[in-house]
């Protein structure tokens, strides 16, 4: 009992969003010990406001919005050149991607390829893609995230697919040569 | 139909299913008159795919111990992820006064509740036990000076209890961070210089009562007990068994003093 308990146990709805959170802070990174500790700033911030949380909204999303101010304002002050070349702009390398491919995962060529070119996609249009091709969140809900208009939604996710079309065209291309 | 032609955005949102039903339908439709933009629909949903296939195997991961910690509630960990680190160097007076202070506040903010009260004991048994200068402020010699001492800063007539048939000798007692006021601390040593601790506390508000509970704290045991505004902890680095045998010995000192207390000081 009192000697075995532990003292307090891990919130069961955190816990439950604890994956996604990771996964989005290691896009937001791409890094995996940076992206554990940017979730782990989000829950701290989260205990912090949690009075601010409207019980019955979307946590997920709450927490992806706490995840990003987070971000980007650690990423301000460490980086503030990073944030002029690659939050915002179109071009450019997205520095510091070093995300490993998994074996496992790496058994399809075209994961490990898509896993690269998301690096190669400024942190700003990464974002706006990962939300609303893979978490599913809806147009609205990401501006609310990322503090944008949805037209700057719509945009960002726009170049963003058109970019990882281009990518994928010149892959595709060479590995037609190769045939 | 309406709205024609079709925006950009309206084939992002077809393709990721966010158009209402209606409007949906009429943009299926012009998608299937135009190829060119069927052929970018399917793009679109091919690449939401092969972003999902990529990105999945990550939720399946294990979860880090340290992100499972951050989930719980700070108030009720950060004590314990603050003075762990104080807790292993352990001994310098300015450590254990600052983490007094700090301990201080954690249970200001958690009043009366048990727990806190047996991480308080192990702390600060732990702290003083493992100095081996100073771990008390006076020392047993000087028994009645201490024992009045503290008894006028806790406002409640205190007694050492008397641990020689158990093995154990006071050593001294020295004035600790309490809850709203300050605790008092007894330390007594056996032959084979193993430190038990009594900590003393007394609130304004009466707590809970309970009887003994036990807790372990970083290899620190405790037995506990409150009794309306008062707590006590015997504290130490025993087993189980040994330590609620003097706890039970504390016990019933206590208890009788309180039945016949002395004239106080």
């Amino acid at each position: 009992m009192a000697d075995k308990l532990p003292d307090a146990l891990p919130n069961p709805d955190l816990v439950a969003a604890l994956p996604r959170l990771r996964r989005y802070a290691r896009v937001l990174t791409g890094d995996l010990h940076r992206a554990d500790d940017l979730v782990q700033d989000t829950l701290a911030r989260a205990w912090e406001k949690r009075q601010l949380w409207r019980a019955g909204s979307d946590l997920r999303a709450w927490l992806f919005t706490i995840m990003h101010n987070v971000h980007v304002n650690q990423f301000s002050m460490r980086q503030r050149e990073y944030a002029q070349t690659s939050l915002d702009a179109d071009d450019g390398p997205a520095a510091g991607w070093e995300i490993p491919v998994r074996a496992t995962q790496a058994d399809r060529v075209e994961l490990a390829e898509v896993l690269e070119q998301i690096g190669r996609l400024p942190v700003a249009q990464r974002e706006v893609l990962i939300l609303a091709a893979v978490e599913e969140l809806r147009y609205e809900e990401i501006g609310d995230v990322l503090g944008v208009p949805i037209g700057t939604v719509m945009s960002r996710l726009s170049r963003a697919r058109d970019k990882l079309r281009r990518m994928n065209a010149d892959t595709t291309s060479s590995l037609k040569v190769v045939k | 139909m309406s709205g024609l032609p079709l925006s950009e955005e309206d084939l992002h949102a077809f393709a990721d299913n966010q158009l209402p039903p209606e409007r949906s339908q009429e943009v299926a439709a012009v998608i299937a008159r135009e190829p060119a933009l069927a052929g970018r629909v399917a793009e679109i949903k091919r690449q939401n795919a092969l972003l999902r296939d990529a990105l999945d195997p990550w939720l399946a991961e294990t979860l880090p111990r340290k992100l499972l910690h951050a989930s719980a509630h700070p108030r009720r960990v950060s004590l314990w992820r603050r003075l762990r680190p104080a807790l292993a160097v352990a001994a310098t007076l300015v450590i254990g006064v600052a983490t007094g202070w700090y301990g201080r506040d954690e249970v200001l903010r958690r009043e009366g509740t048990p727990v806190t009260f047996s991480r308080q004991a192990a702390l600060t048994h732990a702290l003083y036990a493992a100095d081996q200068n100073r771990p008390v402020e006076v020392w047993a010699a000087d028994e009645q000076r201490l024992v009045n001492w503290l008894s006028k800063r806790l406002n409640f007539p205190l007694r050492a209890p008397d641990l020689n048939s158990l093995g154990f000798s006071l050593v001294g007692g020295r004035l600790v961070a309490g809850n709203e006021k300050p605790g008092a601390l007894f330390m007594y040593e056996n032959t084979d210089k193993q430190r038990i601790s009594l900590l003393v506390r007394r609130d304004d508000v009466p707590s809970h009562e309970t009887a003994f509970r036990y807790a372990k704290e970083d290899g620190v045991s405790v037995f506990y007990w409150i009794d309306d505004t008062c707590g006590y902890a015997i504290s130490g680095r025993v087993d189980k068994p040994q330590l609620l045998a003097i706890a039970r010995v504390v016990y019933g000192q206590l208890a009788a003093f309180e039945a016949a207390p002395p004239p106080r000081p």
